[in-house]
């Protein structure tokens, strides 16, 4: 009985009213932070006395990044669950996140790219972290075309739980080995010295947008999970009971 | 603390000298975020059509 | 004969039944690389510069190329569904079959890259340093691209789908590899990166035959 609160992760029409309910609060607790954190990091933080208005841009850019990255991770643990615990439930959950955490990386290159030219003058440096971020993008790339081209949902979840887990064990070997190329080929004179101390005007509206991000990124899964979960189990009596109601 | 840092509305949405690289940015964040949730509900509802046909077929198939 | 030693005398027949599956990527090989100086320009000190990081790269693609369709025959004529009834384990066969494939595919193309060096005017000392990053960061490479050719063995219409799926896991080997020929046209020391390289292939000649081995009872056993 202690179990309860896994098991039922097992059963999709649980999950379906579920996340419904989730999907609601998510969704407008996400809306309202945003917009705050947004206004507030666009009107209400200083000016950065080094680079002008277009630091505004990292209160979009930071939490999109961190993400990214996140919800890779997150699609690593959908793997182990779906492979120790055959879930079906993770391997809808994977899906989801591939396409969500696909336009927040492209959303984070773009924003970092447009943050670069006022700052460095180009849009495009091989920067570590921006280097890294675009081979993120082809690993979201390679889990959507790898489902795309295997018809059977189960066998095309299993193939992207291996491949998931194969690129987690590398993303931080990935990570690390792009930083020391930067070091090996630039001297350090580009870099972006980050400053030691963010004063609390300019870092509490980035943590209101990040948690607001976070939240929205929840939002967004879980709509994309009950659309695939409605999808997966159109021959479901309960999903024609649904239906058939409505 | 909390100030406004621009001196009108005019200037804020100017954003000196940056305007041109923030405003689209957020444009962008704004529509990739509606794209997505948008994408969402019509997957799910295309879904919920597929399944409603099919009850239709069936009920035909029975009478 | 055990299992190991008629698994390695079809390879052998298989292999001298198709020469052209060796000779084929080699072609390639010295043809992006003779593209190289049309595409640049001759100059020789030009093409010395970046000769070894191209022969890399060309090599790379000349072995993504033919590592592609690494498990299909034996998929399609039901040699992979034999080999779930064999008493050794999955993941040990495919081991072999990666090392016999680096062994009749990998290594020719290695062979011929001194000749692509010697067109792209690479210093000697360059040289030998970049046959011996092929050498060691090789087998991680064709592992690699062997796991993609088994997550893409179910579907018809994969194309380079593997390729795709597998290339931006090649980035560490790639990136160490760099270091070693920076450091060999500076003459600083390149061994402990050498060492590096080949404990990476190492762990990935241990585990991704595992992952392999997942992949294909995955695409024979459907969904069970």
């Amino acid at each position: 009985m202690s179990w309860r609160w896994f098991h039922q992760w097992g059963s999709p029409r649980w999950f379906y009213e579920r996340a419904g309910r989730w999907q609601l609060v998510c969704g407008w607790l996400a809306l309202i932070l945003l917009v705050v954190g947004s206004l507030w990091g666009l009107g209400f933080a200083p000016v950065d006395y080094q680079q002008g208005n277009s630091y505004r841009i990292i209160y979009l850019h930071v939490p999109v990044a961190f993400l990214a990255q996140a919800m890779y991770a997150a699609m690593a643990v959908c793997a182990v669950v779906l492979f120790v615990w055959k879930m079906k439930l993770a391997d809808v959950a994977m899906q989801a996140i591939a396409v969500t955490g696909l336009a927040f990386t492209v959303l984070s290159l773009v924003s970092g790219a447009v943050w670069g030219k006022p700052t460095w003058g180009t849009y495009w440096v091989w920067d570590a972290r921006l280097t890294s971020m675009l081979i993120l993008s082809f690993l979201y790339l390679g889990l959507i075309g790898l489902r795309a081209a295997i018809q059977d949902p189960d066998q095309a979840g299993k193939a992207c739980g291996i491949l998931v887990l194969v690129g987690v064990v590398n993303l931080p070997i990935i990570k690390y080995s792009v930083e020391w190329w930067n070091t090996l080929h630039q001297p350090a004179s580009l870099k972006l010295t980050e400053k030691p101390t963010m004063p609390a005007s300019m870092w509490v509206p980035l943590l209101v947008n990040i948690l607001g991000y976070y939240i929205a990124a929840a939002y967004l899964v879980l709509g994309s999970m009950r659309a695939i979960v409605i999808g997966r189990e159109r021959r479901a009596s309960w999903v024609k009971e649904l239906v058939g109601r409505a | 603390m909390l100030e406004f840092q621009f001196e009108s509305l005019m200037a804020f949405l100017a954003m000196a000298p940056h305007g041109a690289y923030v405003w689209p940015v957020y444009v962008l964040g704004l529509l990739i975020l509606g794209g997505l949730t948008w994408m969402n509900l019509r997957q799910h509802r295309q879904a919920i059509r597929l399944v409603k046909r099919q009850l239709e077929r069936e009920e035909t198939h029975e009478s | 004969m055990s299992i190991e030693k008629r698994m390695l005398a079809r390879e052998l027949k298989l292999a001298a039944a198709r020469p052209g599956d060796i000779f084929k990527p080699m072609w390639f090989l010295m043809l992006v690389i003779s593209m190289v100086p049309l595409a640049l320009s001759p100059d020789s000190a030009l093409l010395a510069d970046i000769g070894s990081a191209m022969i890399w790269v060309a090599t790379l693609l000349a072995l993504l190329l033919n590592t592609e369709h690494l498990f299909q025959s034996d998929f399609s004529d039901g040699v992979l569904e034999q080999w779930l009834f064999l008493d050794r384990p999955l993941a040990w066969l495919v081991g072999l079959k990666l090392i016999v494939h680096w062994l009749f595919h990998v290594v020719p193309l290695i062979c011929i890259t001194p000749i692509a060096g010697l067109m792209l005017s690479v210093p000697t000392d360059v040289l030998i340093a970049l046959l011996m990053t092929l050498v060691v960061a090789t087998p991680a490479l064709t592992c690699f691209s062997g796991l993609g050719a088994a997550l893409t063995l179910g579907s018809s219409r994969s194309g380079i789908l593997g390729v795709l799926v597998m290339m931006p896991l090649f980035v560490p080997v790639v990136i160490l590899a760099a270091g070693v020929l920076i450091r060999a046209t500076d003459g600083s020391e390149i061994l402990p990166l050498i060492a590096l390289l080949g404990a990476f292939s190492l762990v990935a000649a241990t585990l991704v035959p595992i992952a392999v081995s997942a992949a294909i009872r995955l695409n024979i056993g459907g969904s069970n």
